[in-house]
């Protein structure tokens, strides 16, 4: 989860937002040499009373300030597709999940080998144990396996939502009617957070995602007793 | 005795070959301090961390510190 003051993402629980994590910083390498440079530029313009009223054209500089932003384009381009890509792998998952967005709670549905359905409510902030996180605790989590590829369907019930959480690199809106898909595989077994990152209503802010993930034995455990219990 | 005439020509491109090498210089010191500052010891933080990590003690431990909801602390 995110912790206070923090300035850039948090940190990375599946290879994918790994891979995002290096790309931003490889991008935020290139943002940082242009608006240096620019800058630099803009204060000596600022400061000089030298100018050339004369100037009519200079094939040199045009064609360097043409290539140079071409080859920069590129050189995002070409890590940006590569991770576009990657995320579209054919990555056979072990279990799928339904989310369901609802005002204003998550649903989520295990229907692989068994009927497993159960709803996600966020803890009231006056009925939070201590170490408990302020309105990012929810009464069930979503339970998955770790190192395990898991699909995750995203749909809503009523109005947009998105289910999103961010140390999994994962964002997905929740349309009513639509069924989207994205996929991931946990790198370490932890708890992860997340919230619904589509205005939907006065209790938008309210209804976090909370991902559980543990080894199989256990996860197999966990959806045992869940069903028992419904 | 006369005084030596004033450069009244090319000002500003000499201006302009003094600041832009110096502009692209910074620029590029300040892109590689980027790079050799935070991306390479990013990448090699997460290399290292996955290279000595153990799952099952990390998890053994986030049980019994009562992280999870889905397992209860074993009492070990």
């Amino acid at each position: 989860m995110a912790h206070p003051s923090q300035l850039g993402f948090q940190d990375a629980a599946s290879p994918v937002m790994e891979e995002l994590l290096h790309f931003h910083d490889h991008t935020l390498m290139i943002v940082f040499l242009i608006s240096t440079l620019v800058l630099y530029i803009i204060v000596a313009m600022v400061v000089t009373k030298l100018t050339d009223k004369l100037i009519l054209d200079s094939q040199e500089i045009e064609i360097i300030w043409t290539l140079l932003p071409a080859i920069i384009l590129i050189l995002i381009a070409l890590p940006s597709l590569r991770i576009l890509y990657l995320m579209d792998e054919i990555n056979d998952p072990h279990l799928t999940i339904k989310a369901m967005g609802h005002q204003w709670y998550w649903s989520y549905e295990y229907t692989d080998y068994e009927d497993l359905g159960f709803d996600s409510y966020m803890i009231p902030t006056q009925d939070l144990t201590p170490g408990q996180f302020r309105l990012l605790e929810t009464d069930h989590r979503m339970v998955i396996p770790v190192e395990s590829p898991v699909r995750i369907l995203v749909s809503a019930d009523d109005v947009l939502h998105s289910w999103a959480v961010p140390c999994l690199g994962i964002k997905m809106d929740a349309v009513p009617g639509r069924l989207n898909q994205t996929a991931f595989i946990t790198s370490r077994p932890g708890v992860f957070y997340g919230q619904c990152s589509e205005i939907c209503g006065a209790n938008h802010s309210f209804m976090p995602i909370v991902v559980e993930a543990v080894p199989l034995e256990h996860f197999e455990n966990w959806s045992s007793m869940m069903l028992e219990d419904t | 005795m006369s005084l030596q005439k004033p450069i009244m020509r090319g000002l500003l491109a000499k201006r302009l070959r003094f600041h832009l090498p110096i502009a692209f210089g910074i620029a590029i010191t300040v892109a590689l301090s980027y790079k050799f500052g935070v991306t390479e010891p990013r990448k090699k933080a997460y290399a290292n961390f996955y290279k000595q990590y153990d799952a099952v003690k990390e998890f053994n431990a986030m049980r019994e510190a009562g992280v999870f909801e889905s397992v209860r602390p074993s009492g070990k």
